[in-house]
């Protein structure tokens, strides 16, 4: 059964998303803050997170950072605020997705399943970006010295769909699609962060990417 | 019907005050002054004519003989012509005045024994015409003088004073117009502000300077005037967005308790399941407000949340289309490209514009069946976007109407079933209008109602 980690101050929102999730066959485990939510996940890994952002103390945001740096778990942000600079903080704090309250409980359900089913593409030859070589099928990608890069499993994913097209762009909805696993249209603003956070870890200049490269009005493309 | 110009108002008040005050001047100096001038003359000329008198009788008792050379004698002094009648005989030495100059009325008034003066006018020169009697030796004296070297000055000072009455008039008016510009400028200055708080730049104020007292007031009354307005704007849209947001965290564990509940239907009575089916339809009607009313509420409190994209305008209203019919469930509507429209760019903020997308749809679902086409086309510098349905249209008169918020037309009332939430159109309205566009309803050719969006195309690179 899939274990689910509920951060959230609410406690009549908290209740009922873990009735919920329940009834939704999943293990709950819930937080009224970041630091129980943190100190809980240390004991009992779950398999995906929902962070409220607004929480008395550790916001919603540190939270994300706590739990990213121990785990690729997915994290899909709740906030009550969907202006664009929330989103991107959010995302850029390690969350995966992000859904704005008042959201639609089966949307959210929807996207933690998506989330839940996403498995690392394991067909994808091992290629190079520079000094990088990703081995899809170990989920690694490793520096020319040997040592490891840490990508979350979203940004792996993004990496290696990208590559799996062989050099052709996949607009952002594809992306949303092929990555996030959603049959409807998503966020863009979801991909755009993600990818630029992935850039700040392969391109040697983030600022003027040279792999994973813009095609305005398109979408991305990753040159090989 | 507003009056004329206060800037020429002001302009005429001082020309023409000007102009009088100066010619009225004028006039009562001239007229003074000649007055004083005549008045002195004839004095002198009436005192000369006395000594003269008195020297013509002394020469007639004396030696009658030397009259003539005294007579020129007398004119060589003085610029007069002396006629002297003695027993019954004219006696002139004189070149220019005759006899025949002198008026009857002295004539006479001499002729009964009494001195008399009078001035006159020949062929356009002024006469004195001074007459005294010297019975003693039966002898009148009548001397004329000439008053035109008096006249001249007299129109000398007339010109001086007319040159100096224009040259006041023009000072007047030169005055007015600085007078007026530093009466109107402030009032320029505020109109000007006003305009631009009007369209929405609610920072503007009225530069605080070095200025009259008055316009400084005006000044500070002004800005403190507008800082209230904005103060309270920005309260208004605070309190609708902290509205929203505190219905938010309730109406998430409504909405979540009532999908649970919907798992569980099966095992509900059928009147509960009803009851259900009731909370769940106005439930997802409260979300939606909740959402628009906060969505009002941030589009009021300023353009500080715009994130303006300049992208390619046919791909952008695609991902809007199929998202908007995605997500509320709703067929999607045909979408027809007018033209080669790959290269046309327009700047929006993605998410507001999917918002203008999704909430026309939603409209035409909710009013009119169903959005049967989006089409796209260029005009001019311009992409238009029309969503066209098949319904009723929508009255004229409503047409404007449709964009207010809350505003119910009559479609709403007819069609109790479809419930919006009366802010979608003027969400659209407040979204297209922030990426300086506009929105108008029309009639769709097919004869439903239309609703165009008119953005301004953006060039490559800007």
């Amino acid at each position: 059964m899939p274990r689910i980690l509920i951060v959230e101050d609410d406690d009549h929102i908290r209740s009922a998303l873990r009735l919920m999730f329940e009834g939704e066959g999943f293990d709950v485990d819930d937080a009224p803050s970041g630091e129980v939510g943190v100190a809980l996940f240390s004991r009992m890994t779950a398999d995906v997170a929902i962070v409220d952002v607004m929480l008395p103390g550790m916001s919603g945001f540190e939270t994300c950072q706590a739990l990213r740096a121990t785990s690729d778990l997915p994290i899909v942000i709740v906030s009550a605020r969907d202006e664009t600079a929330d989103v991107v903080l959010g995302l850029e704090s390690g969350a995966d997705d992000y859904v704005t309250k008042p959201f639609v409980p089966e949307e959210l359900l929807a996207r933690v399943r998506a989330h839940l089913r996403r498995r690392p593409d394991k067909h994808t030859h091992a290629f190079t970006l520079g000094r990088l070589k990703v081995v899809p099928d170990e989920g690694v990608v490793r520096r020319d010295d040997g040592t490891e890069l840490h990508l979350t499993s979203t940004e792996f994913r993004l990496l290696t769909d990208l590559a799996s097209v062989s050099g052709k762009v996949l607009s952002r909805e594809d992306l949303l699609e092929r990555v996030w696993g959603y049959d409807y249209f998503g966020d863009s603003r979801l991909v755009d962060v993600h990818i630029r956070r992935l850039r700040t870890k392969i391109e040697p200049d983030p600022a003027s990417p040279v792999y994973l490269v813009t095609v305005r009005g398109a979408g991305y493309k990753l040159v090989l | 019907m507003p009056r004329r110009s206060l800037r020429l108002r002001l302009l005429f008040t001082f020309g023409l005050g000007a102009l009088v005050l100066s010619s009225l001047f004028a006039s009562l100096t001239y007229v003074g002054v000649q007055r004083v001038l005549v008045s002195d003359r004839q004095h002198t000329d009436l005192r000369d004519s006395f000594v003269n008198a008195a020297l013509i009788r002394n020469t007639l008792y004396t030696s009658p003989p030397a009259l003539p050379s005294l007579l020129y004698s007398i004119e060589q002094a003085t610029s007069a012509n002396v006629l002297v009648r003695t027993h019954h005989q004219w006696l002139s030495r004189s070149r220019g005045a005759v006899a025949s100059d002198v008026p009857a009325g002295i004539l006479a008034k001499v002729g009964a024994g009494q001195a008399a003066e009078q001035t006159i006018s020949v062929g356009g020169h002024l006469l004195f015409v001074v007459g005294v009697p010297i019975p003693a030796v039966e002898t009148t004296v009548y001397e004329i003088f000439q008053l035109d070297p008096l006249e001249h000055t007299l129109r000398t000072l007339l010109e001086l004073l007319g040159v100096g009455a224009l040259a006041t008039t023009l000072m007047g008016i030169g005055g007015g117009l600085w007078a007026s510009r530093r009466a109107v400028r402030p009032l320029e200055r505020v109109s000007a502000a006003a305009a631009l708080i009007a369209e929405g730049e609610l920072t503007t104020r009225l530069a605080v300077g070095q200025a009259d007292r008055e316009v400084q007031r005006l000044t500070e009354s002004f800005n403190a005037m507008v800082s209230r307005l904005v103060e309270r704007m920005e309260r208004d849209a605070r309190f609708a967005s902290d509205v929203s947001h505190e219905l938010r965290s309730p109406l998430t564990t409504l909405t979540t308790t009532a999908s649970i509940l919907q798992q569980h239907r099966s095992e509900l009575s059928p009147a509960a399941q009803e009851s259900l089916d009731l909370l769940t339809a106005d439930l997802s009607v409260f979300r939606s407000l909740v959402e628009d009313l906060l969505e009002i509420a941030r589009s009021d409190a300023g353009a500080t949340t715009l994130v303006i994209e300049t992208v390619p305008a046919v791909e952008l209203v695609r991902q809007a289309v199929r998202s908007a019919a995605q997500r509320h469930a709703l067929s999607e509507p045909q979408i027809v490209v007018d033209g080669e429209l790959d290269d046309v760019r327009v700047s929006v903020d993605r998410r507001r514009f999917e918002r203008v997308v999704t909430n026309l749809i939603v409209n035409a679902h909710q009013y009119a069946g169903d959005a049967v086409a989006v089409r796209v086309s260029r005009r001019g510098d311009s992409l238009v976007l029309d969503v066209d349905d098949a319904g009723p249209g929508i009255p004229e008169d409503e047409r404007e109407q449709v964009f207010a918020r809350f505003f119910r037309g009559h479609a709403a009332h007819d069609r109790s079933a479809s419930r919006g939430t009366g802010l979608g159109l003027a969400l659209v309205r407040d979204h297209v209008t922030s990426f300086q566009g506009t929105i108008t309803a029309t009639d769709s050719p097919e004869g439903g109602a239309r609703f165009e969006v008119v953005l301004p195309v953006r060039e490559e690179g800007e």
